[in-house]
């Protein structure tokens, strides 16, 4: 199994980067950026809409600062999970992605700018031609959404990483660079509902990095994943949730999102902020779970069935409450 | 130059002799001196200090104390370990094009035309095939030889081969592959087992006058013995089952390679990880139309087999021919799909196991029909569809056995052998309705299982022969080590215990080719020179199991050597003898025998010279480390060098060889001869999970695992073996799936979504070996290979029950399935969350104190048949008061074998069992 040939670029700076990137965007040539390549060398591999040139953004330093509110894009997921300055719930969910070994090498940018997933999609050439393709690496035959049929506008491949439910949560901004300027917004406006574009990135533009507010550690949550095996699985579904308590028994504030379930993660806003009103420990949180679950529509393209998702989101999302109501009687 | 030096001088070649600077001869080895014998290793019998509480063995007087029983590393372990081994996809040969397979993107087609006129051009492209150009057909069975080295017809499944390209580089033969244009007619598919029984348009395959009706049918088999009609009216308790197997595939680390090559002089070389090369080494003479003396197959170093590397497969076959049309060497290397491609996992299967007990505990019937999913060829399934029925008559006495089986074929990649071949699904299914049936009559299943065990030395009610069995050690040391008493139906919701037992074939009686008639089953060669190494000819297929290493041991123990004198040359047809293969875990005990008799004859040699050289008695002398002597004179004795020495005079290297053959077994019925083994091995395993009723989830936190290999020539080795079992087995029982999409596609062809367990899935494993001292295996050995992966999966099944107080029916419990069996056991007991549901409790009944009462009997009755050599014969039948010593239906009418199906059955048939329905076209008179 080898990749297509492509033109490595390996830039030293950002700036460098970014003028590579224009001046392909120039000529018409289509690139991928590749960060860890833990995501893109796999797809690669299996002829996964392949770009002729890439660009690597592995020696470019100033990507890599980490400390309590600055996460540089090209921070290893390993770095993350070591580091004293990582909030404990970003932690926990880095410390759940994949491997030892893909940590060791995956970054936090391209956790967050993941490919979505779908077993129609994730496959070999030859497994590929036998179902005629698929709209998201249509070979340019036009085909069909594998997963719902005649319905060909929108993918519905699962983005199925970790870190964009705890960031969302704890408020980080996304930070962009590209010919264009900079521009950052909350991580929460960066995802585009398809499984195709996915994201608001324009051609030429790549993460910088993400910065979180200065009370974050104030925060307090937890990260909930199902998978079958507790190491290499993407999740099947991922809860994150954090708050800030003030001493009382309800929290003052509390955030939910979910991951895994659907093209985007999530931040349910709504839902939490129903359930805030009128709180009463276990009861709201059991509450809170079902109205997720209620929220969510994953399809049937991963490993485990929608319908079980859907019931674990409840599941998950009552235990990573759980320390809300600890020490409650 | 040193002193020493200088005294040996040499001064011409024409010495007299003994004054040549060679090195005396001394002990032989790299240590100069002979270590005393180790006398724990020795047998009592043998006036050592190794106890024997099975008894003396044939080979006890061959034991040197040197490796047997020893843990001892894998021979061939440090070319792996410093990666050196070359594996298929190692070979580099000068000139090498690499093949890439056109596969079919259909389910089922039939292929109009290919045109590779367009892939021929590209420059780089050397040689295309199809179908074409190889049109004999071939199959490791030979009564089922279904497969072309490429499409010649028709496809049957999406992967299956249609052509073939060597180019002198991947990206060049990937270009060609897409420049091949195949023009198909798409059939119908069937994917549903099911479907398969069905009369249908265009059956999978025509098997002429043999066919069975106009259906997918493959194989049927239809089986009766005992008080079949009895069943009914004996029966106080009843467990019926429905159970679905997902497939599941070895997923060995190595993916299939080869490499091909035509010499000079016109012969084939074929380098390739096979488990049983000679089956290949036919199949290449038939495709390839060449006599098998113009091939050498290369077993290369082997990365995983469990049965996937067992069969001819076809694209070996296609390198052979790019070979042959390119004159140049052409590898081949799977991509990781297309081993699932080429599949021979393990069928997905539909079984249906009823099993009955009377008033007195006793098993009364097992009725079991099992429908399996053959996939696109026969591969081995003729045999599997024999394996889930016959495979287990055992270890228990039986009042009566019903079997119906089937084998469709199907649009899905073949199924075939894997590990724990046949047995493994019905094992499951048995097993786990006995923890039914000891809970419907209130019993602890652990005492079930032993009040209703065959003894030592005795007859299943399917007539196979069982000598040593271990079963019930096996059975008393897992519940005393897991503390099973203190945990059974006594702990909280969410964390269970529970048990499952094994029986496997240690070889099988009738290899698949045995002509000529008497050929022996595995042959050993030996040549000694002076040098004092001895070289080892055999053609086991070392495959990571340990069968090299297992020579060496056993040639080593008993010529008394060290390791390093024995070198293995296993890799060769053109050197080594014939062997049947790694397959039905037949290795150690059949290629260890033939080891041990050619080992015998050196032996001699070398004991008729020290007579001769020392003038002892012949029949005093005994053999330690490198060192023959007087038993009752150590003093008096040589060297092994000076034996050896001595017995090479006037004729050079010593060679010998030898053979091992099974004793003629079994009955004579259609259909006798599957599972008829010259051993058995038996195994029991308690298992301890911690289940979260709240996602379903299950964790295999311990297990307690008990083998009875007979004797463990290398503990090490059958550790691992344990180990690795327990990982393949917890594999298939909560994770490994191969999914089938709604489109029939599989959907799940890498390791990614095909759940292996991973290291943090693996529970701690206490290996716990048995050694019942077989009176046929070497030095008492039987399999250790198989076997052990069976009682994990019951055993997990039953400790889920034991958790949750649910039974699942579907494998793998994935924690979905699971969790939709535990809503449903909510709504039964009217429980809103699952947290609030009763752990489950036993009481026992009456039956209870029958049951210990009579395994303290059987246990005695044991004891005396194993240590006994006078002893009567038992045949299965005795526990419902048959004469033991006569078979059953010689006693009893009743018990009379019947393998047809009779009217009254065929109005109402099973699942499995409708397929004798169909009318074999030979005996429908209307065509």
């Amino acid at each position: 199994m080898r990749m297509p040939p492509f033109q490595l670029h390996t830039p030293t700076s950002l700036d460098e980067a970014i003028s590579i990137s224009e001046e392909l965007v120039s000529e018409n040539q289509e690139f991928d950026w590749v960060a860890g390549g833990t995501d893109l060398l796999p797809n690669y591999k299996w002829h996964l809409n392949v770009k002729p040139n890439v660009i690597s953004l592995a020696k470019i330093s100033e990507l890599t600062e980490l400390n309590e509110t600055h996460i540089g894009a090209m921070v290893r997921l390993h770095d993350l999970v070591q580091s004293s300055a990582t909030h404990p719930v970003l932690a926990k969910a880095a410390d759940t992605i994949a491997s030892v070994m893909v940590r060791r090498s995956g970054t936090v940018g391209g956790n967050i700018c993941l490919d979505t997933r779908c077993y129609w999609f994730n496959q070999t050439e030859q497994w590929r031609e036998s179902i005629d393709w698929c709209h998201k690496c249509d070979c340019g035959t036009e085909a069909d959404c594998r997963v719902i049929p005649n319905q060909n506008t929108l993918c519905v491949a699962t983005y199925q990483a970790d870190l964009a439910p705890v960031l969302m949560c704890l408020g980080a901004v996304i930070h962009l660079a590209g010919s264009n300027g900079i521009r950052s917004m909350p991580l929460s406006e960066f995802f585009q509902l398809d499984g195709m574009t996915r994201n608001v990135l324009q051609p030429g533009e790549l993460v910088t990095h993400l910065t979180l507010p200065e009370d974050v550690a104030e925060w307090h949550g937890d990260y909930q994943k199902l998978r079958q095996r507790e190491s290499w699985d993407f999740p099947e579904a991922g809860v994150a949730a954090v708050w800030k308590k003030n001493g009382t028994t309800k929290p003052t504030e509390l955030k939910v999102a979910t991951t895994g379930l659907e093209s985007i993660p999530m931040l349910h806003t709504k839902e939490v902020d129903s359930c805030l009103n009128g709180w009463s420990g276990a009861e709201s949180i059991n509450e809170l779970a079902e109205s997720i679950r209620k929220s969510v529509k994953p399809v049937q393209n991963t490993w485990f069935s929608p319908s079980y998702r859907r019931k674990m989101v409840k599941v998950l999302t009552r235990r990573a409450c759980a320390g809300l109501v600890e020490g409650d009687s | 130059m040193s002193k020493d030096e200088n005294e040996d001088e040499m001064v011409g070649y024409r010495q007299q002799p003994g004054k040549l600077p060679f090195a005396k001869p001394g002990s032989g080895g790299k240590d100069r001196f002979s270590r005393p014998t180790d006398q724990e290793m020795i047998p009592e019998s043998q006036g050592g200090e190794l106890a024997q509480p099975w008894g003396s063995h044939r080979h006890d007087n061959l034991v040197s104390g040197q490796v047997i029983g020893k843990a001892t590393a894998l021979v061939d372990g440090r070319w792996k370990v410093t990666g050196q081994a070359q594996y298929g996809d190692d070979i580099r040969l000068p000139g090498e094009l690499i093949g890439r397979i056109i596969r079919s993107p259909h389910h089922y087609a039939r292929v109009l035309s290919v045109d590779f006129s367009k892939a021929l051009e590209v420059p780089g492209v050397v040689a295309i095939a199809t179908g074409a150009d190889a049109e004999n057909k071939f199959g490791v069975l030979p009564v089922t030889k279904d497969e072309h080295a490429m499409a010649v017809e028709k496809v049957r499944h999406v992967g299956d081969l249609v052509a073939c390209v060597a180019a002198e580089d991947e990206a060049t033969a990937r270009e060609a592959e897409r420049l091949i244009e195949v023009e198909y007619e798409i059939l119908d598919s069937i994917h549903d087992m099911r479907d398969g029984l069905q009369d249908s348009d265009l059956p999978i395959h025509d098997r002429g006058k043999y066919h069975i009706g106009e259906a997918n049918v493959q194989k049927r088999v239809f089986q009766e013995f005992g008080d079949v009609d009895g069943i009914e009216e004996n029966a106080i308790a009843s467990h019926k089952e429905n159970w679905l197997f997902a497939g599941v595939n070895h997923a060995a680390t190595e993916p299939h390679a080869v490499v091909a090559n035509w010499d000079p002089a016109g012969r084939l070389t074929l380098y390739t990880p096979q488990q049983v090369p000679h089956y290949v080494h036919r199949a290449l003479a038939d495709v390839l139309e060449i006599p098998m003396h113009q091939i050498n197959v290369h077993r290369t170093f082997v990365g995983g087999g469990f049965g996937g590397k067992s069969d001819p497969f076809p694209h070996e076959m296609c390198s052979a021919i790019l070979a042959r049309k390119s004159g140049r060497p052409v590898r081949i290397t799977f991509d990781r799909e297309e081993v699932y491609w080429i599949n021979r996992g393990r069928h997905p299967s539909r079984i249906e196991m009823n099993l009955h007990a009377d008033s007195q505990g006793r098993i009364c019937g097992i009725e079991t029909d099992a429908l399996i999913d053959g996939g696109g060829f026969a591969s081995f399934g003729h045999v599997t569809t024999y394996y889930n029925g016959v495979l287990h008559t055992a270890p228990y006495e039986i009042g009566a056995f019903h079997y119906t089986g089937a084998r469709v074929w199907t649009n899905k990649p073949a199924s075939g052998a894997m590990r724990g071949h046949g047995a493994v699904n019905s094992r499951c299914a048995v097993e786990t309705g006995l923890d039914d049936l000891a809970e419907k009559l209130s019993v602890d299943p652990i005492d079930l299982r032993l009040a209703n065990l065959l003894p030592p030395h005795s007859a299943t009610i399917t007539g196979f022969r069982v000598t040593s069995i271990g079963m019930r050690e096996c059975l008393e040391r897992v519940k005393k080590e897991s503390g099973w008493d203190e945990k059974f139906r006594k702990m909280p919701l969410g964390k269970g215990i529970g048990i499952g037992c094994g029986f496997f074939i240690s070889g099988s009686g009738l290899p698949i080719h045995w002509d000529p008639n008497k050929f022996p089953h595995a042959t050993v060669h030996l040549k000694i020179d002076m040098d004092g190494g001895v070289t080892v000819h055999t053609g086991a297929a070392e495959i990571g199991q340990g069968s090299d290493t297992v020579v060496a041991q056993s040639v080593a123990e008993v010529l008394g050597l060290p390791l390093d004198l024995i070198r293995i040359r296993s890799k060769e047809s053109d050197t080594s003898p014939v062997d049947l293969g790694s397959y039905s875990s037949r290795v150690t005990f059949m290629n260890a025998n033939a080891a041990i008799s050619a080992a015998m004859q050196i032996r001699d040699e070398l004991l008729d010279a020290t007579a001769e050289i020392t003038g002892a008695k012949r029949e005093k002398l005994v053999i330690g480390d490198r060192r023959i002597f007087a038993k009752n004179d150590p003093a008096v004795g040589v060297s092994y060098l000076e034996a050896l020495h001595k017995a090479q005079e006037d004729r050079g290297a010593l060679v010998a060889s030898g053979a091992y053959r099974t004793p003629p077994m079994g009955r004579t019925h259609k259909g006798a001869a599957a599972g008829l083994a010259p051993a058995y091995s038996f195994s029991a395993y308690v298992a301890e999970v911690s289940v979260d009723v709240e996602t379903g989830q299950t964790k295999v936190e311990k297990v307690w695992a008990a083998h009875d290999c007979g004797k463990a020539l290398n503990p090490l080795a059958v550790k691992g073996q344990i180990i690795g079992s327990c990982h393949m087995g917890m594999g298939q029982v909560l994770s490994e799936e191969m999914k089938y999409g709604r489109s029939g596609h599989l959907m799940n062809p890498d390791l990614l979504d095909y759940k292996i367990p991973s290291v943090h899935e693996m529970p701690e494993v206490v290996p716990i070996i048995v050694e019942s001292n077989d009176p046929e295996g070497p030095f008492g050995a039987k399999e250790a290979g198989e076997g052990p992966l069976l009682p994990i999966l019951p055993a997990v099944c039953n400790a889920v029950y034991d958790a949750v107080g649910v039974r699942t029916a579907e494998l793998p419990i994935t924690p979905e399935r699971l969790l939709r069996i535990i809503e449903r056991k909510c709504k039964a007991e009217g429980v809103d969350d699952p947290i609030k549901l009763p752990s489950p409790r036993l009481e026992y009944s009456e039956l209870q104190a029958v049951l210990s009462k009579r395994a303290e009997e059987h246990a005695k009755r044991d004891l005396e048949r194993r240590l006994n050599d006078n002893r009567q014969p038992y045949h299965n039948g005795a526990l419902f008061g048959l004469d033991p010593t006569t078979p059953p239906d010689e006693v009893d009418q009743k018990w009379a074998v019947n393998v047809i199906p009779s009217e009254e059955y065929l109005s109402d048939p099973r699942l499995a069992g409708s397929a004798w329905k169909h009318t074999e076209r030979r005996h429908r008179g209307d065509s």
